[in-house]
């Protein structure tokens, strides 16, 4: 199919950022694309990928102090090498032509200004409109994007609004002024899962509205199957694919790509074990394990049993008024030995707190849970400290749970020494080598420090620290949730070898549906701090009954709507 | 609003007793018995015992932190031990002369060393960013006592450009002949460390996401300076600007010193030089409530200019 | 578990490991001017520990040279000194003593005066004890001059700089110490305790710096214990709100909950996690607090509350450069403004490299 000249066109695109040490870190490796007018490209890649340094690039926004360009790169804009443009002509093309939006509406909204004044400002930059004008177009413009109350709104402040309604402004800011092209980058990342398909349906709306290209940029596939038309797939600075939609779905040419769309779990299927990307890049084609089959089976030895959980937090108000936020009202569930029971919600539903209050980190202000038989609530410290290393937690972020300062050996000998584990230091460093063969990590590891290692070495670390004490339940407090859909993968794999090991029961908080399927014998909904319903993974999945599981479910992105079913090879 | 001022005026009340008790320490306990530095050369047992009597030192040690308390909310605290004035006199008469010099010294420095600081701020990695940031380091090394010490020499002494030192009762021949100097000297002093700190409050602003949102709308580089990245640099600005002013009270104690400036400072060190008690005690309370005061108009302020505050 | 295994396989050529410390360490070894500025406080320590111990600068109450003559290179560019003889001095004393027996006639009987029985008891004494023998003043120049009492400025500046730093890291390490403890009790436990102790913050934060230093001068008295303990008391309040503020952070780290978790102590989390994450920022405190106070104590000394009589401190040797000034004598004043300055621009670019080392941001 012969086309028009594109209206963006990348070739042979190389960045490199100079380090504080010297040296030079190649970010993109020389990629070339094309985006046709009135078509929507998705710019898919892990973290690394170079996929943001891309969009930066087009938009000449990478900092100039250390950021070099590989001569012979070219940005062509309707003809016109960007690179080579001067500063008027960027600016005049900024925000009229192509338009971009950020990742996190809430810092890139500058926090002293309405949104209506930041809205005006594009206008009155590049239209020439009166500031009257301008105001209604703004006002316009925000029922365009689905604010509610526009006339209101336009005269609030960003932190005033929720992060969905916040992402709608700087979707109304960018189209302001009709841009050919806009560039999405990570738009809907930090966003509840129900608001992430607003806004997708909405820029999705708006292209078909406005006639304008768009490049989508994500690190989930799974994303981009409902409404790009072509999709580019990057890994470490290169472009390993670029295909229509249907292609790169259903016949994928390269293993990376392959491995993308395998790793992440499907809501239809169960492998024993997920794909990795390594599986995919031998020599041999993928084979697909068998099926799992998961949930609670009525002989289960019970060996958490929560009644009636409640926690509130308290917050001073006006003169002498107090605030009670009731963060987790009366839940209740039991946990089988050697099971997995999932708690889902969005944010603010309250299922970190569960997490948290078992582990006696904030005090339960009122309930039951009883570990083999006692109530682990009411006891003392001194007497909750013995029980400590039969309850571990898992955190979400990798960056923050492992103690920057401690080598690795220190940090996995610290819970042995308190518990009194090994009879002495050779010994515990012996268990400790043991344990990181057990995650997969070289012996090596030990007299390194955090900072050494990527966010899924450090969870292994962190999932290791937990085993030293051999412990019976484990809290997995949205523990994959940071990581990239590979690394994430590796990591549930683990879990799961360790669960059929060792007999260890998981207590799975997220938000991820797909992951929350695949890893559950039982699955919890909590919305606004209690329990929506409660059932068995399969049964939760295929026939859901309470409205708020339905719409969580619906919400969910089905890729490539015909892989459903399908494992591709 | 209100509630918020209300419970904030409540909250200064353990504040000021704890300043008093601190003072009481150090002045009724740890600074042992002034009755022998008033009896002057006569100190005969008696003369002492009368002393001592008048002061109230007689009396235990918990009732004479009464009198005290007594005092400071009367706002009474007697009369100076070297001139036999009423404190609150001497404060009263000494207040004038110390704003003369603080404020339009203030005014100068700030708008100076705002201005320069954005300067550099817009240029920031440039020479001219290196060489100003040097030359403020090097300036802050030399000690305040230098540059008046030589500024007072060089330019009264050995040039006569101003009158090395003096006061009048005029406001117009204070300002026009007597507070250039001093003016000259403390602005030497106070724009380097003001201009680094500004300028390090700028920078920050710069490097937030929403400079990266207004380059990607095409705003060039002085709009987004001095609109976008300004108006949210004015919050640290001013609240380092608010913190600053108690200090106008105890007005620029070693020009003051240096120039003959009747003005609090001063007095504050001819009172420490005499042991003068009351007034030290006087002038610590005063300028305690104004830092209060101002720390609450502060917070207030912020709450005006930054939309984000939420005064609890 | 192939797949966990080759995520490492490129460590079998990866350099040794590095702790953060030595991460900073590195970055801090890049920065030429920062290395360079260590090496110079460096070698002002060095100088002030030998004044310590007495290996320089103890001789500086010796009057050894002729009172008030230049330094050796610029031995032009002082003054004309006039030089008295004993025949000037006979001279004068002959007009004085005419003068005083003209008023002995009318001054006060020995029973009116008070004093009288102590002079004469005190004239006695000083029949009885000889003079010290005087060193005859020579001529040969000092390398930074002498004083108005002949004494060598060159050793008064070193005995200086050591009394100076002595002050300033002292004070800075028992400030440092207060408001370290302090803060992290009342970040990491919070309520009550954070209570109490923030009310003691706000005391002494309501008074300015100055003023509260001389409120403690007006009742203590001089010398170098009095001046390090004042200034630790009233410098304390930078460093607790400091480490306040960055207890209360890390308390809410996942590390930090990762220990709880484990069963580690309260102080264990305090001292043993928290405390090693914060050091760096200490570090870089340690150093300003270091310069105010070496600024501070000039001051102090230079207005008479500082350091005793005994003592000498570059604040103390500004005291005497005004006077000194008037009759044309610079070289007391320089030298103490080049010994300052010296160290205290080393100290702050000292301080900036340490925190571009230890706590790096965009630029």
């Amino acid at each position: 199919m012969t086309q028009a000249s594109p209206l963006l066109s990348v070739r042979n695109l190389g960045v490199s950022f100079r380090m504080e040490s010297g040296e030079h870190f190649q970010a993109l490796k020389g990629i070339s694309f094309d985006i046709a007018a009135n078509r929507t490209v998705a710019l898919v890649g892990e973290s690394g990928s170079g996929k943001s340094v891309t969009s930066m690039a087009i938009m000449r926004l990478l900092p100039e102090n250390n950021t070099e360009i590989t001569a012979g790169s070219e940005i062509l804009f309707e003809g016109r090498n960007l690179l080579q443009a001067d500063r008027r002509a960027l600016r005049a093309l900024r925000g009229r032509d192509i338009a971009m939006i950020f990742q996190d509406p809430m810092s890139s909204l500058n926090p002293v200004f309405t949104v209506g004044d930041q809205i005006i400002e594009t206008l009155m930059l590049h239209t020439g409109m009166r500031r009257k004008a301008a105001r209604q177009r703004a006002v316009a413009l925000l029922k365009e994007v689905g604010l509610p109350e526009p006339d209101r709104k336009v005269d609030a402040y960003p932190h005033q609004l929720s992060g969905g309604q916040q992402q709608r402004v700087m979707i109304a800011m960018a189209i302001a002024c009709e841009p050919k092209l806009l560039i999405a980058d990570e738009p809907t990342t930090a966003l509840d899962v129900t608001i992430q398909q607003q806004i997708l349906q909405l820029l999705a709306e708006l292209q078909k509205k406005h006639g304008m290209a768009v490049l989508f940029i994500t690190h989930d596939l799974g994303l981009v199957g409902e409404f790009a038309d072509e999709v580019i797939v990057m890994r470490h600075g290169e472009i390993r694919e670029h295909g229509p939609l249907q292609q790169v779905f259903t016949q994928p040419q390269d293993a990376y790509t392959k491995a993308l769309l395998n790793c992440r779990p499907q809501l239809d299927s169960r492998p024993a074990r997920l794909a990795v990307i390594d599986d995919f890049l031998q020599d041999q084609p993928y084979q697909v394990p068998p099926q799992r089959e998961r949930g609670y089976a009525p002989g289960d030895d019970i060996v958490l049993d929560v009644q009636g959980l409640c926690k509130s937090f308290e917050s001073r108000e006006g003169l002498f008024g107090k605030h009670v936020f009731h963060a987790v009202k009366d839940v209740s569930f039991q946990l089988a030995r050697g099971k997995t029971l999932g708690i889902v919600g969005e944010s603010g539903s309250g299922k970190t707190t569960v997490g948290l209050t078992l582990m006696r980190l904030h005090q339960a202000s009122a309930g039951r849970a009883l570990f083999n038989g006692q109530d682990i609530l009411a006891m003392s410290p001194s007497e909750f400290h013995a029980c400590k290393r039969r309850i571990q937690i898992i955190f979400q972020n990798p960056y923050a749970s492992l103690n920057p300062r401690f080598t690795v050996e220190e940090i996995l000998l610290e819970p042995m020494t308190l518990h009194a584990i090994g009879r002495d230091h050779a010994e515990r460093k012996q268990l400790a080598a043991a344990l990181l063969d057990r995650v997969g990590l070289p012996r090596r590891a030990l007299q390194k420090y955090p900072h050494e290692f990527s966010g899924g070495q450090r969870q292994r670390i962190a999932i290791a620290r937990c085993l030293t004490m051999k412990p019976d339940v484990l809290i997995c407090d949205e523990s994959v949730s940071a990581l990239d859909v590979s690394v994430q993968a590796q990591v549930l794999n683990l879990l799961q070898d360790l669960q059929d090991e060792c007999g260890l029961s998981y207590l799975f908080i997220s938000h991820d549906l797909s992951v929350v399927k695949h890893i559950s014998d039982q699955v919890m909904v909590m919305q606004h701090g209690q329990v929506v319903e409660q059932a068995n993974a399969d049964s939760l999945y295929a026939n859901p009954q309470h409205p708020y599981t339905r719409q969580l479910l619906s919400a969910i992105p089905q890729g490539w709507p015909q892989q459903k079913g399908t494992q591709v090879a | 609003m209100l509630a918020y001022i209300l419970r904030r005026l409540w909250q200064m009340v353990p504040t000021l007793f704890g300043v008093m008790l601190l003072l009481f320490i150090l002045f009724n306990w740890v600074g042992g018995d002034p009755s022998y530095i008033l009896a002057g050369k006569s100190f005969s047992a008696e003369t002492l015992a009368n002393i001592r009597h008048q002061l109230g030192l007689d009396k235990s040690l918990p009732e004479q932190f009464l009198i005290f308390v007594q005092q400071v909310l009367t706002l009474d605290f007697g009369t100076s031990w070297s001139t036999q004035q009423p404190v609150a006199d001497i404060l009263g008469s000494r207040i004038g002369p110390s704003l003369t010099l603080a404020l339009p010294m203030l005014l100068v420095s700030l708008l100076l060393s705002v201005i320069i600081a954005a300067i550099v701020a817009y240029v920031r990695g440039s020479l001219t960013d290196r060489i100003v940031t040097l030359i403020c380091t090097l300036a802050m090394s030399v000690s305040a006592l230098v540059y008046i010490i030589a500024g007072q020499y060089w330019l009264a002494h050995k040039l006569g450009w101003f009158p090395i030192l003096g006061w009048s009762d005029s406001l117009a021949t204070n300002l026009w002949l007597y507070v250039p100097l001093p003016l000259l000297l403390g602005l030497v002093v106070s724009l380097a460390p003001d201009i680094r700190f500004y300028r390090s409050c700028f920078v920050e602003e710069m490097n937030h996401d929403y400079v990266r949102t207004a380059r990607a709308k095409g705003l060039s580089e002085q709009v987004i300076m001095l609109k976008h990245v300004m108006r949210n640099a004015l919050i640290p600005v001013v609240t380092s600007l608010m913190m600053s002013l108690p200090y106008l009270f105890l007005g620029a104690l070693l020009l003051e010193r240096f120039f003959g400036i009747p003005g609090m400072g001063n007095e504050v060190l001819n009172a420490v030089d005499r042991s003068d008690f009351p007034v030290i005690k006087a002038i610590t309370i005063y300028v305690a409530l104004a830092t209060m005061l101002f720390n609450l108009l502060a917070d207030i302020v912020y709450k005006l200019i930054d939309p984000r505050v939420q005064l609890k | 578990m192939t797949s966990q295994t080759t995520l490492l396989a490129d460590d079998a050529s990866c350099p040794a490991s590095r702790s953060l410390w030595q991460l900073g360490w590195q970055r801090l070894r890049r920065d030429r001017i920062g290395l360079t500025a260590l090496w110079v406080v460096l070698a002002f320590v060095l100088l002030a520990l030998a004044g310590w111990l007495g290996l320089a600068g103890s001789h500086w109450r010796d009057e050894v040279a002729k009172p008030n003559m230049p330094p050796a290179l610029f031995k032009d560019y002082g003054p004309a000194t006039v030089e008295l003889t004993a025949a000037d001095i006979d001279a004068a004393q002959q007009h004085n003593t005419s003068a005083a027996d003209a008023s002995a006639a009318t001054g006060m009987s020995a029973e009116d005066d008070p004093l009288a029985a102590d002079m004469a008891a005190a004239q006695t004494q000083a029949a009885k004890a000889a003079p010290l023998a005087v060193t005859p003043a020579n001529d040969s120049l000092l390398i930074l001059g002498s004083d108005s009492r002949g004494r060598d400025v060159l050793q008064k500046v070193i005995q200086g700089t050591a009394t100076s730093l002595l002050v300033g890291l002292s004070g800075a390490l028992l400030a440092i110490l207060i408001g370290t403890l302090l803060g992290a009790l009342s970040g990491y436990f919070g309520r009550r305790v954070d209570d109490l102790l923030m009310w003691f913050y706000s005391v002494f934060t309501s008074v300015p710096d100055m003023l509260l230093l001389l409120a403690f001068s007006a009742v203590m008295s001089r010398g170098i214990d009095t001046v390090i303990m004042v200034m630790a008391l009233t410098s304390w309040t930078g460093t607790y709100r400091l480490m306040r503020a960055e207890f209360m952070k890390h308390k809410g780290r996942e590390y930090v909950q990762a220990a709880d978790a484990i069963g580690a102590s309260h102080r264990s989390r305090m001292f043993r996690h928290i405390l090693p994450n914060v050091t760096h920022l200490l570090l870089v405190q340690f150093s300003i607090l270091t310069v105010a106070l070496i600024k501070y104590e000039a001051i102090l000394s230079f207005l008479g509350f500082g350091v005793g009589v005994s003592q000498t401190s570059w604040g103390a040797m500004l005291a005497e450069a005004p006077a000194e000034l008037l009759q044309g004598y610079w070289w007391q004043m320089a030298a103490v403004t080049l010994f300052m300055s010296l160290l205290v621009t080393a100290f702050s670019m000292l301080t900036d490299s340490l925190r571009d080392a230890l706590d790096p941001k965009v630029k």
